[in-house]
């Protein structure tokens, strides 16, 4: 068996264009005749709207178009992936900082600006919700109308959803030791280096969407059902995201330039400021109170997940998040008995929506936490009570699903080696070490198809959003391997709804499991034409050919496959066309509605010193170790563990949207919401993959690229606890949260203090 | 009304001459008048560095200098690097060492880094750091960016 | 961002009549880091923008004379930092100036321009206090001298006065060393506006300057000529005291995002410690 291609890290596809500036993202891409949107809002969450007043907007000159939600048709179209609870345009009231309330068109970025100002929208500010405690106050007001929501027990309430997950008996469980608190997890913001981008244009043949979004496929549904125009009549074109992590899965602004694009007969365009992208969509904040019940020697006997979401008005896929990130919420471990409820709460703050982990590092961060408080109580350590208790292969760790799909426990030897969990530690340092697990894809499908052309070259048409996970060069190099071709003579075509077939959406770390799958299975479809045709052309029964890996096997010998596609097409030319598909079935019974592809198993161990006198904390070893099932491309596996690993310090460290009374964004902009720089690195990052081909995908590949985020935070908490003994709550683990803890300690008598 | 003015500047070496609003930046200018759009924006606040552009040797942030600014100036940009196809060692490091994930602020951290190299050819991990803590990467790929930029050096030095 | 006039006065004088014709309906263009981002989020609407940059006398440049180091209107953070005069003197003014914003930022930001804007959390105002400078302006009048403590009132406000601008900033080049250091207060390692900003100096007579902000309208100095806060002999306690004194100015506003009053109350103890340690141990090490 050859491994020329899968396994190697050759260099990226679209690499060159990233590193030359030939790349095009939707804001380099212009249309002839286009007009620039610039949209209207008030300066609150929650207003009255009383009335537009959009005459001044219209005498700046070069301004084609002023939409309001009258001017859409009536009842205003509402949409998203799960509910359809967002309207195109505010109506009637505006429910979070940022939400449009009329758009302007006009023929420069300029003029759509200046007239967007003088758009005069009458209103009244009405109080917001923005905290889960606000919105589950009796006397709140609705966020939904509940008329959206008929037939929904809970719509006379703010909590949009609740999911209950149920098993063993926990008041049966007998424990030596039960622990019991709430940890917080704050809204926190995608980022993209890329804001969101849109353009609209109308033509003969209907409506083509350029935008930043992750899901095209899904886009070209709402927008189609939206306007009422067949699918084919639909194109969306999504050139590659500049950074997406689950903020562009979702129609956000297309559809209004749907509709203005076609009431202005000419294309729109629209680029968010990243203030805009901002207000557009964030992660779920989340309050969750954990109750474990341990034995002395650290077993878990049951534990008790309450975890409250706080969503923004419009649930995007948000429900799903709740639901998908608390359901494993007891990570890797054996647990005879537990309750989970999750609650899916609405308020008047920024659009929740997926961000890399999708619900779960929220939950890690409480269930972790709590795990080593357990520990601390016992005298064990957090490696210690993590081994005891974590699944062993094939053991069914999570009713209903699958069983453990990995040799764990060697993930977790290995990162509490590299962090050097056994060695002495500094004075004034501590060492943490966590555990998360994020479930694959529940459902999916995948089209594929490869085509074989005549000169021996390969074009491979994936749906997949490549949004710097690289996903096109796992492709290739699936292609090259299967078709015995060189990477410089395959291309990946991508981002074009009317182009390449579909693939329902690039998210859960799917798409080298599924995608690659699909391709793997169009290779096949062209293995078996390769054999008929290697039959016919050398005179041999279609059994004595065998084709795999690139090569035709004859009796006597073996020919490349690019040889015999050429002795196949003889002078006529033309190409040999696989088609594959790869599903993964819903299942009905199943609590999330399908089981888990894979388990996405991360380990991470910190080494940390903290400032006693500022709570400046520096990471000294970041140690991160993934069960990937094989690393297809060792460099890409690297840099997305360490990305993630590093974009987990943000919101451990210092990520937080600050809300104030009116439920805007207080902290709105990149002045004041702080990422990790180039100066905030860990002194030592050290990752490392388990590989042991025991993965669903390719080659037995998993998925990968999210887990490594699960648990900084709790690892960095922990580490940070050992250091100082303080033990915090709440993230992120800012200097001043950290010195609070020790200034309170410092103030009271017990040894030890809980922020 | 918008005020305009004749601007004379070198863009990646070509001379050009154009009148420019006097309220745009160098960032509107190079990307909405020129084309040259993989300068990159983003924040334009002058925090994320994505619009790095170097002018008269030095990186600054196109976003925070009106394009009138320019007037008179040598601006150059992620396109002026790679020469008849040819990428520059740093591009080739990005790709070697897998610097670029979503790339978009690629361009930014090329820019960064170029002037980095030009100015100290021999970098320590730490100068490297402090040169690009004004390029934001939220892919956080800045272990392999470091890296690029360490081997660049080194190629370069050769 | 709203259109304006933009001028480009060629001489000193056109400058000055351009100011004082249209006051504060004119801003002035220098390295742009604080005045284009008012100007895109409209927080600064004027109707003129007057870029300095051709004013032959305020082109960037780095002089001593008389005992006084001059340094010029237009010149950046990135020409402070580099210069050996300024290096070899007034450290702490590298250490300030070096931490503003990222690179990208202090190749256009220009110290003149750092004051001007009046950031209470300005980096280089606690070290510009600390060593005494002074703020040579060129106005309707003529030249007149501010000293550097007399100069700040309050976020983009200062005592400069219709039709004046910043020609340079003047720092007293010592006589004997003086041992000064700067530290600052951040929510990350990475580039970030400051949540403290601290400048201790201590000469040879014992003589101590502390300079402060981010933590009230203005930055704010105190000095101490006891001579207690430099000597080792002195019981810490007695130091603490002095200390609590010169830092019983701050204010710290309750709506910051980015630090509580509580937190910056104790970090500006914390720093203060700090710096007068590194004061008193870089004089040591220069004597």
């Amino acid at each position: 068996m050859s491994m020329r291609s899968v396994g190697a890290s050759p260099r990226r596809v679209g690499g060159h264009g990233r590193v030359t500036g030939q790349q095009q993202y939707v804001a380099d891409i212009h249309l002839p005749d286009e007009l620039h949107v610039a949209l209207v809002t008030v300066d609150c969450a929650r207003a009255r709207i009383i009335s537009v007043d959009r005459s001044a907007a219209e005498r700046v000159p070069g301004v084609r178009l002023v939409m309001t939600a009258d001017d859409l048709p009536q009842p205003v179209p509402r949409f998203g992936p799960q509910f359809r609870d967002r309207p195109v345009l505010a109506v009637g009231e505006t429910k979070f900082h940022g939400e449009p309330v009329a758009a302007v068109a006009a023929e420069t970025k300029d003029a759509a600006d200046e007239a967007a100002r003088l758009v005069l929208v009458e209103h009244e500010e009405l109080p917001p919700v923005y905290t889960i405690a606000g919105a589950l106050d009796p006397a709140a007001p609705l966020v939904q109308d509940p008329a959206l929501r008929a037939g929904d027990a809970l719509a006379e309430s703010n909590v949009l959803a609740e999911h209950r997950y149920e098993w063993g008996d926990i008041e049966a469980a007998t424990s030596d030791l039960v622990v019991e608190n709430i940890y917080a997890f704050p809204m926190v913001t995608h980022f993209a280096i890329e804001p969101h981008a849109f353009i609209a244009a109308p033509g003969e043949e209907g409506l083509t969407i350029w935008s930043s979004i992750q899901h095209p496929y899904w886009l070209q549904r709402i927008i189609a059902g939206l306007v009422g125009l067949p699918l084919a009549r639909v194109r969306v074109i999504a050139p590659d995201p500049g950074g997406a992590f689950g903020g562009k899965q979702h129609a956000k602004f297309e559809p209004l330039m749907a509709f203005m694009a076609l009431r202005a007969g000419r294309p729109v365009r629209l680029v968010l400021s990243l203030e805009e992208t901002f207000q557009a969509a964030r992660r779920n904040s989340a309050e969750i109170r954990v109750r474990t019940g341990l034995r002395s020697d650290g077993s878990i006997t049951f534990r008790e997940i309450h975890a409250d979401y706080l969503l923004g008005p419009y649930a995007d896929i948000s429900d799903r998040v709740v639901g998908k990130g608390s359901y494993p919420g007891n990570g890797p471990y054996r647990v005879p008995a537990s309750r989970i409820v999750a609650r899916a709460i609405l308020s008047h703050t920024t659009p929740s929506t997926a961000f890399r982990g999708f619900g779960a590092p929220q939950v890690n961060w409480a269930v972790e936490s709590n795990l080593d408080e357990g520990a601390k109580a016992l005298g064990l350590d957090g490696l210690q009570i993590r081994l005891r208790n974590l699944a062993r292969r094939g053991e069914k760790f999570l009713p209903y699903d699958t069983p453990a799909d990995g040799d764990w426990q060697q993930t977790v030897r290995r990162a509490a080696e590299l962090v050097g969990w056994d060695t002495e530690l500094p004075a004034g340092h501590g060492r943490g070490i966590a555990l998360g697990i994020k479930l694959g894809p529940t459902t999916g499908l995948s089209h594929a198809t490869v085509r074989f052309l005549a000169d021996g070259s390969v074009l491979v048409f994936a749906g997949t959003s490549d949004m710097g996970q690289g996903s096109r060069t796992i492709f290739a190099q699936i292609a090259s391997e299967e078709m015995g071709v060189p990477l410089d003579r395959i291309t990946v075509v991508s981002g074009d709804t009317h182009v390449v077939p579909y693939d329902q959406q690039t998210s859960a770390a799917r798409s080298s499991v599924l995608m690659g799958n699909a391709i793997i299975e169009a290779c096949r479809s062209l293995h078996g034409q390769l054999r008929d045709m290697a039959a016919q052309a050398y005179g041999l029964d279609p059994q004595e050919v065998r084709v795999e890996r690139g090569v035709a096997h004859l009796p006597d010998g073996e020919v490349p496959l690019v040889e015999v596609l050429q002795a196949g097409l003889g002078t006529l030319g033309g190409e040999l066309i696989g088609n594959g598909m790869a599903r993964k079935e819903a299942e009905p019974d199943h609590p999330l509605g399908g089981t888990a592809a894979f388990y996405e198993l991360n380990c991470t161990a910190i080494e940390a010193t903290v400032d006693d006198e500022t709570g400046e904390v520096v990471l000294v070893r970041h140690a991160i170790v993934s069960d990937v099932g094989r690393a297809l491309n060792p460099l890409q596996v690297r840099m997305q563990d360490e990305g993630a690993a590093i974009m987990g310090l943000g919101h451990t460290l210092m990520e937080h949207l600050i809300y104030d009374e009116s439920g805007r964004i207080r902290n709105l902009g990149a002045i004041d919401y702080r990422i990790p720089t180039a100066k905030d690195l860990p002194l030592e990052v050290l990752s490392d993959v388990v590989e042991n081909a025991d993965g669903p995908g390719p080659y037995g590949a998993k998925g990968m690229s999210e887990g490594a985020l699960l648990c900084v935070a709790p690892a960095v908490a922990a580490a940070v606890q050992q250091a100082t003994g303080v033990v915090i709550r709440d993230l992120p683990l800012t200097p001043q949260r950290i010195w609070e803890a020790l200034d309170e300690r410092r103030r009271s008598p017990s040894p030890e203090v809980v922020s | 009304m918008p005020r305009t003015l004749d601007v004379e500047l070198t863009v990646n070496g070509a001379p050009r001459r154009l009148e420019v609003h006097v309220h745009h930046t160098l960032l509107d200018v190079l990307r909405d008048q020129l084309g040259l759009t993989g300068t990159k924006e983003c924040c334009v606040v002058g925090e994320c560095g994505a619009c790095t552009v170097i002018v008269d040797d030095l990186p600054v942030n196109s976003c925070l200098m009106l394009a009138v600014e320019a007037d008179g100036h040598e601006v150059r940009s992620v396109e002026g690097l790679a020469r008849a196809g040819e990428l520059t060692p740093l591009q080739q490091a990005f790709l070697d060492k897998g610097a670029a994930q979503c790339g978009f602020c690629i361009p930014g951290q090329l820019m960064a880094a170029q002037a980095l190299l030009e100015q100290s050819p021999d970098p320590t991990v730490a100068d490297v750091h402090e040169a690009l803590a004004g390029n934001l990467c939220r892919c956080s790929g800045y272990e392999q960016i470091t890296e690029a930029v360490l081997a660049a050096a080194e190629e370069m030095r050769r | 961002m709203r259109s304006f006039d933009y001028q480009r006065p060629a001489t000193l004088t056109d400058a000055v009549a351009l100011l004082e014709r249209h006051g504060p309906e004119a801003q002035i263009l220098a390295g742009g880091t604080d005045l284009i981002i008012g100007l895109r989020d409209r927080t600064i609407q004027p109707s003129v923008v007057a870029d300095l940059k051709q004013v032959p006398e305020l082109r960037p440049a780095i002089d001593e004379q008389d005992g006084w180091l001059s340094i010029s209107a237009g010149t950046t953070m990135t020409q402070i930092s580099a210069h050996p005069a300024i290096r070899r003197h007034f450290m702490a003014l590298v250490e300030g100036a070096d931490v503003v914003g990222s690179v990208q930022i202090r190749n256009r930001a220009t110290l003149a321009g750092n004051i001007c804007n009046a950031s209470p959390a300005a980096d280089t105002a606690p070290p510009l206090l600390v060593f005494g400078a002074r703020v040579l302006v060129e106005g309707p009048a003529g030249e007149r001298r501010i000293p550097i403590d007399e100069f700040f009132v309050r976020s983009r406000e200062t005592t400069l006065l219709r039709g004046e601008l910043v020609k340079s900033i003047e720092l007293p080049v010592p006589r004997e060393p003086v041992g000064a250091a700067y530290l600052r207060l951040t929510r990350r390692r990475g580039t970030d506006l400051a949540s403290i900003t601290l400048c201790c100096g201590v000469e040879p007579s014992g003589s101590t300057r502390l300079a402060y902000g981010s933590v009230g309208p203005k930055p704010v100095l105190f000095t101490d000529k006891s001579g207690v806060l430099a000597d080792p002999a002195t019981a810490e306690d007695a130091k603490l005291a002095i200390l609590e004194e010169m830092l019983s100015a701050a204010s710290p506003s309750p709506r910051s995002v980015r630090a509580s009053p509580q937190y910056r109350r104790a970090m500006l103890r914390v720093l203060a410690r700090r710096g007068l340690r590194a004061a008193v141990e870089r004089l040591r090490g220069a004597a």
